[in-house]
Formats: structure tokens, sequence, C-alpha cells
């Protein structure tokens, strides 16, 4: 397609109305965000795509259902995280998941003298662990605002809550965090 | 020694992860795509795949049968029709790739030329529809007993000619039932087949090596003249009408000319 990519209500309509390929570019559109939504659930690469493409699919034969007019990427996103959930509890695993990201990808911050990458990468890691030992839904709603830099009434419609709630649940869940990784970090040796 | 993480640095080291994070490492589109034609296809996919195994000896019956030019009977036709639940046209799984027959010549396209496709729904007595991708078709064939509409594309931009066809693309057409086989199939190893969504429904695309295929006289024999090898065909139905678009091009193009019938 030339010009400006279609919005996703007009890619959700043209995909209710049987073009598969509309549908076809909403999921390239989302699939990083659908594939860290579900990888903050099940803390496994593999396991997040294979539950991505379940979501999708599982989306594809809900866009009955969907509501015209409302924001397609956080109804997604809901569907999504409830497949990866499903998965983990199929699976009955452990509740803390083990997080890793690529450090290898340059920083936005190229300002950053090699001891503070060092550093940096080290947050990093501290926070990424502390994470990994939260509660799924605080692990999700922190994800859905700094991971992938939800709206308040994204977040709300893909947490399936009062808008109104968002802050408070986003306050709680970074407190939560705060406590289990005690506050400190370490910066080196 | 340790630095306290204020608030601040919480919030720029989880937006710094965030960027991190890693995302598909490939376009998903085609897996989304193959999960929602099997989900599509269910139950008549799932049981593809569970006697693709088993099915390897009836296969290979098959395939002497067809070799010979042998009659299947209707009520055996029928029961392998239904596995692929598209109307009047039957796949076979064979076990060995078919081969083009020594001095084969490009296919002639049997039955009455037409001039216009609204002449060919005429004589058809149903709406023959074009795919407006492929441009003005070269010529209309159809023929009236079974009923079956072909539309040859000569040469499209963009599409090679056809080492089997010799043309860049054919569209056929015809309104099969379940009980009536009009068009059959046999797929070697070889060959590849891929259930897509298009539409309402779901389509099948066949790749890799050249498959075999012929249509049946009203009684269910084969039509000896009609037997030849095929490339890249998609198949579909939609509103009564089974679709056959045969055209060396991949499943993506495939897909969309198909949607862009009119």
């Amino acid at each position: 397609m030339e010009g400006r990519p279609a919005e996703d209500a007009v890619l959700v309509e043209r995909a209710q109305h049987g073009d598969t390929e509309a549908y076809g570019e909403l999921v390239r559109r989302y699939q990083a965000l659908a594939t860290r939504t579900a990888y903050v659930i099940t803390g496994l690469s593999t396991e997040a795509e294979d539950a991505a493409q379940d979501g999708f699919t599982k989306a594809y034969f809900a866009l009955a259902r969907f509501r015209t007019g409302a924001p397609f990427r956080p109804w997604l996103l809901r569907i999504v995280a409830n497949e990866a959930k499903n998965r983990r509890k199929a699976a009955g695993r452990r509740p803390t998941v083990d997080l890793s990201v690529a450090e290898d990808r340059p920083s936005g911050d190229t300002a950053l003298s090699p001891e503070e990458a060092a550093l940096a990468s080290e947050r990093r890691t501290f926070v990424l662990g502390a994470l990994g030992k939260l509660r799924e839904e605080d692990r999700l709603v922190i994800a859905y605002r700094y991971f992938m830099q939800l709206s308040e009434a994204e977040m709300a419609d893909a947490l399936g809550c009062a808008r109104g709630t968002v802050k408070s649940r986003l306050s709680r869940a970074l407190a939560r965090l705060r406590e289990v990784a005690g506050g400190e970090v370490s910066a080196g040796d | 020694m340790t630095e306290r993480l204020d608030d601040r640095d919480l919030e720029r080291t989880l937006s710094d992860i965030g960027a991190r994070l890693d995302g598909p490492k490939r376009d998903m589109w085609p897996a989304v795509r193959t999960r929602i034609a099997e989900r599509r296809a269910k139950p008549w996919w799932s049981r593809l795949h569970l006697e693709r195994g088993a099915f390897a000896p009836v296969a290979a019956t098959l395939a002497i049968i067809l070799v010979a030019g042998l009659l299947l009977t209707p009520r055996f036709a029928d029961a392998l029709g239904h596995l692929l639940s598209i109307p009047g046209l039957q796949i076979y799984r064979v076990p060995e790739s078919p081969t083009a027959r020594p001095n084969a010549s490009p296919p002639t396209f049997a039955g009455q030329g037409v001039t216009s496709v609204a002449e060919a729904g005429r004589v058809a007595g149903f709406t023959v529809r074009t795919p407006a991708a492929l441009g003005e078709p070269s010529a209309i064939y159809v023929e009236t007993a079974p009923v079956r509409v072909t539309i040859v594309y000569a040469s499209v931009k963009g599409i090679p000619l056809s080492p089997q066809a010799g043309v860049s693309a054919i569209v056929v057409e015809f309104k099969g039932t379940l009980e009536t086989q009009i068009m059959s199939k046999a797929i070697g190893p070889g060959t590849t087949l891929d259930a897509v969504p298009l539409g309402s429904g779901v389509a099948y695309y066949l790749a890799g090596q050249p498959h075999q295929f012929f249509f049946r006289d009203p009684a269910g024999n084969i039509q000896p003249e009609t037997l030849r090898l095929a490339g890249n065909t998609l198949l579909w139905t939609d509103g009564g009408v089974t679709y056959r678009l045969e055209a060396q091009v991949g499943l993506d193009e495939a897909v969309r000319i198909a949607s862009s019938l009119r």
C-alpha cells in the first residue's frame, strides 16, 4: 500500500468483511507488541511467539464481536494476554519468570560513558530480576506502561478494568517492584 | 558499593528494558494465516492431517488406478472428494510425483469460445467472475457437459508463462457439488498443499512439483484429453462456484489475485 498506512479501524472493517490480507497488515503492525505482552507473562520467548500467534488467530475469529469504533490494540492485547495466561496455567509453572533483554542493542542514550553504560546494564538486570518475581498482573500493568507506552485508556481496555483504577494499579505494582528490589542496586565492586 | 534506585532511575530503567525486549524474528502473518485456515477447515483439515500417514496405501492404489485410467465408482469418488470439502473436486495424494506424458503438448482449451464474460455466464448458467488483478482475459471457453468455464490469460505482466500450460494464468470455474466430481488432482510428495483463509472460507494452494489434473465427464469418467500436469494452483469456492487459478505465482500473490474476483 502506498501513502499513509491505513487506520486500524479501516483494516478491522475490511477484515470483518472477509479481507484476510487486511488482517495480515494488523498482524504485522502489532506482532511485536503482542509477543512482548505474551513474553512478560510466560517468560519464554518461543512460547510467547506461539501464544501471540494463537492470540491473533482467536482475535480474528472474534472480529465479529469487536465493537465498531473501539481501539483495536488494547482489545488484541487482552486476548493475547489471556492466551499467554492460559498457557502458563496449563503448564503449571511456578509464579516467577526469568526475563531477559537484548544487551547488545544500542541504547537510545548514546551519551553514556562506558561506566554509565555498565551501570545501566546492571540496573536492567536487577530490575528484570525483581520484575520476574512480581505477580503476573503487576508485571503486565508495568509492561503496558513502560514497555509498550499504552495510554491510560488503552491500559484500562487491555487490563479489563475501569480507567480510574489504572493509576492506582500501576502505582501499587511499582511499589511492589521497589519492595522486591529492596530499593537498592549494586553499582559495581 | 550500592546506590539507591530512585523513582526516576526506576522508570528510566523500565523504559530502557522495554526498548530492548525482543520481538518476533520474522513476519508472523504466514503462520497466523495458516492457523486461521486450519481452524476454519476443521474438521476436514484435521482429518486430512490425521489420515495422511494412513492414507499412503490407499494413495498407492489410487495411483495405479489413475495411471491405468480406470474409472472410480461414484461412491468411492464421493468419499475422497469430501476430504477437502471442495465441491466438484477430488484431491489424491500419490506416492510419486506424476511426470509429463512423452510428447505432451501445451493444453488446448475445449469448449465453445465466447467473446465476453457476460456471454460465458449466459451459456454456463451462472455468474462468471474474473480476477481484476489479471486484467482482460485473452480467451474464454465454456463447456456444457459438465458445465465449466475456462478463462485464459495468455500473458500477464509479472507472471511468467507456465511451462505446463504455456500461458500466464488460467482460471476455471464450475458449479460443483459434493456429490458430483468434475475435476481431480493427483499430488505427489514434491507438491505442497497449504490451506489459507480467503474471504469467509478456505482456499487450498498447491505448489512445488507439478501435480496431475484432469476433468471428468458427467458419468464420472476421466476425460483423457484433459489429463495433464499443472503448476502452482489455488482452489476455492465462493457462492456455490468452485474456482481454480493456475499461475506460477507464490501463495500471497495467488491470494491477492483470488481476492480481486469481480
